[in-house]
């Protein structure tokens, strides 16, 4: 046992070139890769947090098209309810006009019917009595008279 | 007390022991982390992998307790070469030794006639130990760490690092000196120390026999903990030392 400076320099020799053999061949190797992991995980946690925010936010996109839809739905159905109403109150109106001109028309059928069966009872009764009358007339009127008669008669004609 | 084999190469004298240590640590510290990232993969690591990432954590976490966070990066792999290495050299001397027996006096392994007559005829060589239960070793680590502190400090704060001598007056330049140069010899003998005295006490253990084999795993199971802790201290303090020279922060 002693001092041997050989010994120093082949320690350090020995120590250096260890060193440059680890750096290059062991450490450097390995703290790429414990780099990229870390890049890797990063990365992944980066991920994770945009999906999530991206599920979020199609949650809430779904959220709004149901609301959406409930209030379309609802619309709908007040659309159609008014319309409903709107048409049974049409139909009622339609019905009673109708009705009313019925009426009307009924009226009006009875009136012309009414004049007709007066204008034809007048003639009735015209004829009827100068029917009467001419026999009354062929019985009294002397020959005379029926001229006078006639000939007032033709007058009457020519002055139209 | 054993040997170690010197061998005399040229005018260098290579402490062999140390020198197989040291390449072995080295070797098997870098096996290690390849295995660890032979399949490396973003979302499904192998248990290997989750391993060392988890000394990467470990290490990233106690370097961000003595500097600013966002300047923890670049200390990363020098925290990681420094504990892995020094773990695992604190453990090569643990689970056995190689010793050989020798009588006969072996020039190119260091040994003399004069050690040989010094020790009756009768030299043990220890072939294999922890490299940081060498001086020379720890001393190196301990060199290296001063180097890039102070590098560090010059390059990137150099206006406080130099004023930090003269702090908080001109006349504390000396203490200020000898603060700086206990800061690694410390640090080297700190290490070396502790593991030394766990190979000492482990082949004093081994002197008693068989009889010893409870204590010698009660010890080495302390020494494992020793190991870890010193290879903690080592890089934390280095971390501590960077951090003081290098980084200042706005606040003080």
């Amino acid at each position: 046992m002693g001092w041997h400076w050989e010994s120093t320099v082949i320690a350090m020799v020995a120590f250096g070139l260890l060193y440059w053999l680890l750096s290059k061949y062991a450490f450097g190797p390995l703290f790429e890769v414990m780099e990229k992991r870390r890049q890797l995980v990063l990365e992944q946690m980066n991920t994770a947090e945009s999906s999530r925010k991206a599920a979020e936010q199609q949650m809430e996109e779904q959220k709004a098209a149901l609301q959406q839809a409930r209030k379309e739905a609802y619309e709908i159905i007040e659309q159609s309810r008014t319309t409903s109403s709107k048409q049974a109150e049409e139909i009622v109106q339609t019905a009673k006009s109708e009705a009313s001109r019925l009426k009307d028309d009924a009226l009006k059928d009875i009136e012309s019917e009414k004049n007709k069966a007066i204008a034809a009872l007048r003639t009735e009764v015209g004829g009827i009595s100068v029917k009467i009358a001419s026999k009354i007339i062929e019985k009294q009127v002397d020959e005379k008279s029926q001229e006078q008669l006639v000939g007032q008669y033709l007058k009457e004609v020519g002055n139209k | 007390m054993h040997e170690f084999p010197v061998m005399p190469l040229g005018p260098f004298n290579i402490d062999i022991s140390t020198t197989v240590a040291i390449l072995v640590s080295v070797i098997v510290t870098f096996l290690i982390a390849k295995l660890a990232v032979r399949n490396l993969s973003v979302d499904n690591p192998s248990k290997m992998q989750n391993f060392l990432e988890w000394v990467v954590d470990f290490v990233q976490n106690f370097i961000s307790s003595t500097m600013p966070a966002n300047r923890v990066k670049p200390f990363i792999s020098l925290g990681m070469t420094l504990i892995m290495f020094i773990f695992i050299s604190n453990l090569l001397g643990l689970p056995f030794g190689i010793v050989t027996e020798t009588h006969h006096a072996h020039e190119n392994l260091g040994i003399t006639q004069e050690l040989l007559d010094e020790k009756g005829g009768h030299v043990e060589l220890a072939w294999w130990k922890s490299p940081t239960a060498d001086i020379s070793v720890t001393a190196g680590l301990a060199l290296i760490v001063f180097v890039i502190v102070h590098f560090l400090g010059l390059k990137l704060n150099r206006k406080h690092y130099l004023k930090h001598y003269f702090h908080p007056f001109p006349v504390f330049f000396p203490v200020n000196i000898i603060e700086t140069i206990s800061k690694p010899v410390t640090l080297a003998l700190r290490l070396f120390a502790n593991i030394f005295a766990g190979e000492v006490l482990i082949a004093t253990i081994l002197m008693l026999g068989w009889y010893g084999t409870p204590f010698l795993a009660a010890w080495q199971a302390f020494s494992l903990f020793v190991g870890g802790i010193q290879a903690f201290l080592f890089t934390i303090l280095t971390m501590v030392y960077i951090s003081q020279a290098a980084i200042h922060d706005e606040e003080h």
